[in-house]
């Protein structure tokens, strides 16, 4: 072999040896990359509607990456990820941790828009072999999950929005059936340390303890709703309570309840409103541990420091059109419709065209 | 017959293949770990008990340490290990500042401003843990490990160095939210 062979052999082997910490890196990829970052309750339409776009957008990526609705914002606020699009189970997230907030080295808010584009609603998932699952109906569940042979998981309120939100249902429950003790007869005795109800100016607070630890086996509490799912199937729990979207999607029997109490409805958002939960236990600095209840409305908006802002608003353009909401009515997330913007002069021009 | 291995023709194509191999070695990870990469590390502990105590990386390193296998999941069910986790019990921290009793919990803090409490029971390993079809399973107890190294290495960024709560046990999953990164502060605090 010649020296002029060897040493293009070497050229060659070194001009690999270069590229490979590229082709390790993605940079094969051509497709443009769009992170979404998404509230948990989500991810299932959310990956309907990422199969849906790329087939219209070959040349892009969605990529998806999940987490509880608070942390959704920290990724970009306080952990400085990129990401295109934001979207929460609790759409006053959006101005709370982004319009006050700047982005390091500007005087420029991480967002200052957001559309409310869906809602949902709570309510108890479960299968049919939990006891008394021929019975419970909407009028008798809280008699249902106080008998003793009943058990029930709820998420823990400290980490998920499910667990308080749960915590409001029943608080709720006790003015639409007339029974002051639905509350304390569901939870007064489950803790080791007690959650407590507290009445001010017409305003009902719940108290939730820094350590929330169940006592005995009637009570199962886990950090995320969808992990009390798996309970179900083992018969560990009778009922869970639980977003509507998330059990239908999965395929449990999910149990509504009236609108007064299930927070779906924004004609009750004056009587939800009378329900506070108020935890000593803060585990976000920048998020004080005090939600008072709502409607379950999502929010979806683009921060200012997104790298691909035209695309993003492609994706937001397609996730309230006509289309992208059939695909929330098929996995059960209601659709608001129209979506509506709490800032219209803010949005993106191709978001304002259709919102018009 | 002059050796081919010192053909001074070809001896820079040598040099050059042999650098670029390291680059790339370090490109992509390879480059261990190593006692130097400790001593560079710059952090300090506040334990907060019956006084408060604040310990530098390198006295955390001296002290007795434990090793396990586990990982965690993420609140969208992401499985991430097992891993091989080596670091400190906490509550061999505690017992620095006093220990902690029954009518007492612990509270982890972060430089991000992210904490997490942990009851007496869970500090004596009482945690809910799952295999890797994220389906629960017994457990002998789990020990909350203030972890420092993961899989042999030191733990990067993103992983939370230098410190992290680790929840170790026999090969288990647990949930992802006790895995709290960058940790600088615990303190034993009293229901009384």
């Amino acid at each position: 072999m010649s020296m002029v062979t060897n040493r293009r052999i070497l050229t060659a082997l070194i001009v690999a040896l270069l590229l490979m910490p590229l082709l390790n890196s993605g940079c094969s990829n051509t497709k443009t990359p769009l992170p979404v970052i998404v509230a948990g309750s989500f991810m299932g339409p959310m990956e309907d509607l990422e199969a849906r776009f790329e087939e219209l957008h070959p040349d892009i990526d969605v990529q998806i990456e999940g987490h509880g609705s608070i942390q959704v914002i920290r990724q970009v606020t306080e952990l400085e990820k990129e990401a295109d699009v934001l979207i929460v189970a609790d759409h006053s997230l959006i101005p709370m941790m982004m319009y006050n907030t700047t982005i390091a080295g500007s005087d420029e808010p991480y967002a200052d828009w957001y559309l409310s584009f869906a809602t949902n609603s709570l309510g108890l998932a479960y299968t049919n072999t939990s006891a008394y699952a021929g019975e419970i109906n909407e009028s008798n569940w809280y008699e249902i999950l106080t008998k003793p042979d009943v058990a029930v998981g709820i998420a823990d309120a400290r980490i998920d929005s499910c667990g308080y939100r749960a915590f409001m249902t029943c608080q709720l429950a006790e003015s639409c059936y007339d029974n002051a003790s639905i509350f304390e007869r569901l939870f007064g005795d489950s803790f080791t340390w007690p959650i407590t109800v507290s009445v001010e100016d017409g305003i009902q607070t719940i108290h939730v303890p820094e350590i929330l630890e169940p006592k005995g086996d009637k009570l199962a509490l886990r950090g995320n709703s969808v992990w009390l799912l798996f309970l179900l199937d083992s018969g560990e729990i009778d009922y869970a309570f639980e977003y509507r979207s998330v059990a239908e999607q999965l395929g449990y029997s999910f149990l509504e309840l009236p609108p007064e109490i299930d927070l779906s409805s924004e004609n009750y958002s004056e009587s939800y409103g009378s329900v506070r939960v108020k935890m000593d236990f803060q585990r976000f600095g920048s998020v004080q541990p005090e939600f008072t209840g709502e409607p379950i409305i999502y929010g979806v908006t683009i921060p200012n420091n997104a790298p691909h802002p035209n695309i993003a608003a492609e994706f937001v353009n397609f996730l309230i059109s006509a289309q992208g909401q059939a695909i929330l009515a098929e996995d059960d997330q209601p659709p608001i419709s129209p979506a509506r913007a709490d800032n219209p002069d803010a949005l993106p021009d191709e978001l304002k065209e259709l919102l018009q | 017959m002059r050796s081919r291995l010192y053909d001074h023709r070809r001896f820079p194509l040598f040099v050059l293949t042999v650098a670029t191999l390291i680059i790339y070695a370090f490109a992509v990870g390879c480059g261990g770990s190593s006692d130097s990469t400790y001593k560079d590390i710059n952090w300090q502990l506040t334990l907060v008990g019956d006084e408060e105590v604040v310990l530098n990386f390198s006295e955390i390193l001296d002290m007795t340490s434990y090793s396990g296998t586990s990982g965690f999941f993420t609140s969208v069910g992401i499985v991430n290990g097992p891993f091989d986790i080596k670091g400190v019990p906490l509550l061999d921290l505690c017992d620095l500042v006093g220990g902690v009793n029954q009518s007492e919990y612990v509270r982890i803090s972060a430089i991000d401003n992210y904490s997490m409490v942990f009851s007496y029971d869970q500090m004596n390993g009482d945690f809910i843990t799952y295999n890797t079809s994220l389906h629960e399973v017994e457990n002998e107890g789990i020990v909350l490990v203030l972890m420092y190294e993961m899989d042999g290495v030191p733990l990067t960024q993103d992983l939370g160095s230098p410190l992290r709560i680790a929840l170790v046990g026999d090969n288990v999953l647990t949930e992802g939210h006790n895995w709290v990164k960058w940790i600088n502060k615990l303190e034993i605090l009293s229901f009384d």
